[in-house]
């Protein structure tokens, strides 16, 4: 079957103890997610966004219709150990460490010891809460309890992530990082569904969109599609001279279109992580979380993980688990640390490394909504012109920048 | 299983560390020392350890039941409520693995608290005798009467259904069964010449004697002592309140068969007050090498009293047959049994009821537990008239009890009976094998028709 999720006319009515006081919560939905596709099911509060994947997940049970999830229904084991969820908030044991409820949750998947613990130390060093991670979940904040929700719902390696509301009381550094897990996983081939209202996240990532209103799909496509302003045109550039820009304008006004010309705003959001890496490299203290925009490196491997980790514990886990940890105490410097690795963590570096925000954007300029321009087809010839030098450089930034997807300094 | 294993080791966890059990363990860690620090008892040491294992263990198994019912409730309506169980059931695990890993999680609190507080009432059983320093009598004395773990053996029932049937008909004819029996069926009737005839069966006027003969005493070494337990009831009160009494022990068939036997023969005059309980302590050699034994009362005629022995316990031959320390252990374990069961118990109410009143609908469960016997007993004894429709519908429900009072640990210890295994087969199996299994068989049925997230508890 070509779905990673599918629903047959899913149907969910909320009735009272009597049976009356109908409520469609969802209403003959018809949803077919491919694989390796990241999927946004958007649409205001109460439109039954998070009724469907209760719905996928087997924690409420249609009505009527029929809602599978990578071929079978979740309540299977073998399918849900494919699965992995990150609820709308955080429910944790809050008498359990961070450390234990990971544990507790692989314990859950049959993980043996030695993976077990190589996926939550990467896991803990991921969401930044290695420091913390003796302490009871109980005391965290809610932004923290978030970061072992998505701890917990990555720590069997899911081909399938279910994320509710996944950025939703994160800082934007944790936000990001969600942003850029997504792309990552959805690189290797996982299929990612996840819902929101918090429409900017959704663009960033996704691949398609739902929109739901009243249980039913009131609009569906790919994100590029539904938003491409096709008679648009950006350019970016570095600082240039007035001459320059009058030749620009020149140039365009040549071609008949109008030309607006501004100094581009820093994104707050780049603004704020570039803040926060600042004083990380100072080593200010903090109780909080400590954020480092790497991820887990078993989740960036591309080979079949779980083939070579699982069947293979004995000897190369061990290896790995020694691989990993150097990577994990200061939290930024892993751009830094590159040159004296093993050739796991190169893999590792070599993947975070475009989306190593913390780094990059203290060093360079960001370059605002660039990769919407270096999507779509350009106009070499306008280019050549207007630049003259960079023509062959700017191709090459394009083809780099583009696996990592739309994310970057979005 | 090992999401079973998972669930079960994080309950436990959750018992300890969310402080629920803690209160439980530092109130029986204060309370139990101090209860053998200061009960006396009657005064001598049998009394103050029989006391002191009485009390000890009944508020151990109290607190332990209450405990047992507040984990197992709590575990899974705070799971339900607080929503963890979002991000536990969307994980590779059954429905029923999560329930079978709650009460797994509970069982194992119990035997960690179990372990330590017998232990711990163990510890100071032993060691009391030690503290105060007991004199050699006394220390005989709880040799035979406390450490120990007696056999007991009843009278055998004598059937009685034919002589009753003959005085039914024999009244009958006589005509004096309207004017005795006005107005009461032929059941009730013959029901009240059964008790009358096993009274007097159990009874023995001035001047004449009783007859009890036993099979199968089996006391583990001949040397030690085999103990006559009895209490009379008498028809008069005697102006001193006691009764004369000459008890022959030892093999009867010598004198009927005229056989040349060897065994011991004994006897025994002694006046003894009425209604307590009194011991005849007698060499173990009295009874046959197979085990036959036999038991005579006279009721000496200077006493000018019916001498009854009440029914039930009126009259027990005790003797040794296993060790305290054994004993002590399958008491342990009775009180196991019916934890396992309150565990499931709770564990079902919490599939389809909210925290507060799942505690209660357990609760009162077990309370009536505790008292099934005279529940039992009083349904019994109101069937007659109410009939089909008691047998068919409140019987089965009643008969779902569990009987703690049936199978209670004290009821053993205290006068060194022998708890044995059969027994404790038999709890296990009536509490945790059939009822524990039942109610889970009912907790899996709800749960596994329960929306998970539409839950609001």
């Amino acid at each position: 079957m070509e779905y990673a999720v599918e629903t047959f006319s899913l149907t969910k009515i909320f009735s009272d103890w009597w049976g009356r006081n109908k409520v469609y919560a969802v209403d003959d939905l018809n949803l077919q997610i491919r694989h390796n596709e990241v999927f946004g099911l958007l649409g205001p509060n109460g439109s039954g966004k998070t009724t469907t994947l209760k719905m996928l997940l087997g924690l409420l049970y249609p009505t009527k219709g029929k809602a599978l999830c990578l071929e079978g229904e979740a309540a299977n084991p073998k399918i849900s150990a494919r699965i992995g969820f990150m609820p709308e908030e955080s429910y944790l044991y809050r008498y359990l460490s961070a450390r234990e409820t990971l544990d507790f949750y692989g314990r859950l998947f049959g993980l043996p010891g030695k993976v077990r613990k190589m996926r939550i130390e990467a896991l803990l060093d991921m969401v930044g809460l290695k420091a913390m991670a003796s302490r009871p979940v109980g005391t965290f904040s809610k932004g923290m309890a978030r970061r072992i929700g998505l701890a917990q719902a990555l720590i069997n390696d899911p081909d399938l992530l279910i994320l509710d509301e996944p950025t939703t009381g994160l800082d934007p550094i944790g936000t990001k990082q969600i942003k850029d897990l997504i792309i990552k996983l959805a690189k290797r081939g996982k299929t990612v569904l996840l819902c929101s209202h918090l429409l900017a996240d959704v663009e960033d990532v996704c691949d398609r969109i739902a929109i739901l209103y009243g249980g039913k799909i009131q609009s569906q496509g790919k994100v590029r599609e539904l938003l491409q302003q096709g008679d648009m045109k950006q350019i970016n550039t570095g600082s240039i001279s007035g001459d320059a820009l009058d030749k620009i304008r020149q140039i365009v006004n040549g071609e008949g279109a109008e030309c607006v010309v501004t100094t581009p705003m820093d994104k707050l959001e780049a603004f704020f992580i570039r803040t926060v890496a600042a004083a990380q490299a100072k080593d200010a203290p903090t109780s909080g979380a400590v954020s480092t925009t790497q991820i887990g490196g078993f989740l960036t491997e591309q080979a079949p993980v779980e083939t070579i980790l699982d069947k293979l514990v004995a000897a190369p886990v061990s290896e790995r688990e020694v691989a990993v940890e150097p990577a994990t105490p200061e939290a930024v410097t892993a751009v830094e640390g590159t040159e004296d690795n093993t050739p796991d963590k190169q893999l590792l570096i070599e993947l975070a490394e475009p989306v190593a925000a913390a780094e990059q954007i203290k060093t360079e300029p960001v370059v605002p909504d660039g990769e919407s321009s270096a999507q779509q087809p350009t106009r070499e010839d306008i280019l050549d012109q207007l630049t003259g030098r960079s023509a062959p450089d700017d191709e090459e930034q394009t083809q780099t920048d583009k696996p990592t997807g739309d994310a970057d300094d979005a | 299983m090992h999401s079973i294993w998972a669930v079960a080791t994080n309950t436990l966890k959750q018992a300890l560390r969310m402080k629920i059990a803690l209160v439980f363990i530092i109130l029986l860690l204060v309370l139990l020392p101090a209860m053998g620090y200061k009960m006396t008892g009657d005064g001598t040491v049998k009394g103050r350890l029989q006391t002191f294992v009485s009390y000890g263990l009944s508020l151990t198994s109290l607190l332990l039941c209450l405990l047992t019912i507040i984990v197992s409730i709590y575990t899974l309506t705070t799971d339900l409520k607080q929503r963890q169980i979002y991000t536990v059931i969307t994980k590779p695990i059954r429905r029923w693995q999560l329930l079978v890993g709650k009460l797994l999680g509970v069982i194992l609190l119990d035997v960690f608290l179990l372990c330590l507080f017998c232990g711990l009432i163990y510890a100071i059983t032993i060691y009391t005798p030690k503290y105060l320093e007991s004199s050699d009598d006394e220390m005989a004395q709880l040799r035979n009467e406390f450490f120990t773990a007696r056999a007991s053996l009843s009278p055998p029932e004598v059937e009685v259904g034919d002589e009753v049937e003959k005085a039914y008909v024999r009244l009958k004819q006589s005509g004096r069964l309207d004017q005795l029996y006005r107005g009461l069926t032929r059941k009730e009737i013959i029901a009240r010449l059964t008790t009358q005839r096993k009274f007097a069966n159990r009874a023995a006027g001035p001047g004449r004697g009783l007859l009890w003969e036993f099979e199968n005493v089996k006391p583990t070494d001949p040397n030690q002592s085999i103990f006559i337990r009895f209490k009379y009831d008498v028809s008069v009160n005697p102006p001193d309140l006691q009764v004369h009494s000459r008890w022959s022990v030892g093999d009867y068939r010598k004198f009927r068969d005229a056989q040349p036997i060897k065994t011991l023969f004994e006897e025994y005059d002694r006046s003894d007050a009425i209604r307590t309980f009194h011991e005849i302590e007698i060499p173990a050699g009295v009874v046959a090498e197979d085990g036959y034994l036999a038991v005579g009362f006279l009721n000496l005629p200077l006493n000018n009293t019916v001498v009854m022995f009440p029914p039930e316990d009126g009259l027990e031959v005790l003797y040794k047959a296993d060790t305290f320390g054994a004993n002590f252990v399958r008491a342990a374990l009775l009180i196991l049994m019916r934890l396992i069961f309150l565990a499931a118990l709770g564990v079902l109410a919490s599939t389809f009821l909210s925290f507060p009143v799942a505690i209660l609908f357990c609760l009162v469960i077990f309370l009536t537990g505790t008292v099934s016997g005279f529940i039992i007993d009083s349904f019994d004894y109101l069937s007659a008239d109410v009939g089909a429709v008691y047998s068919f519908t409140l019987k089965p429900i009643i008969r779902l009890l569990p009987e703690f009072d049936k199978f209670s640990p004290t009821k053993f210890l205290v006068p060194a009976r022998l708890l044995s295994w059969p027994l404790l087969a038999k709890a296990t199996l009536f509490m945790v094998c059939i009822k524990g299994f039942l109610l889970m068989i009912f907790a899996l049925i709800i749960f596994s028709f329960k929306e998970i997230a539409k839950v609001i508890v």
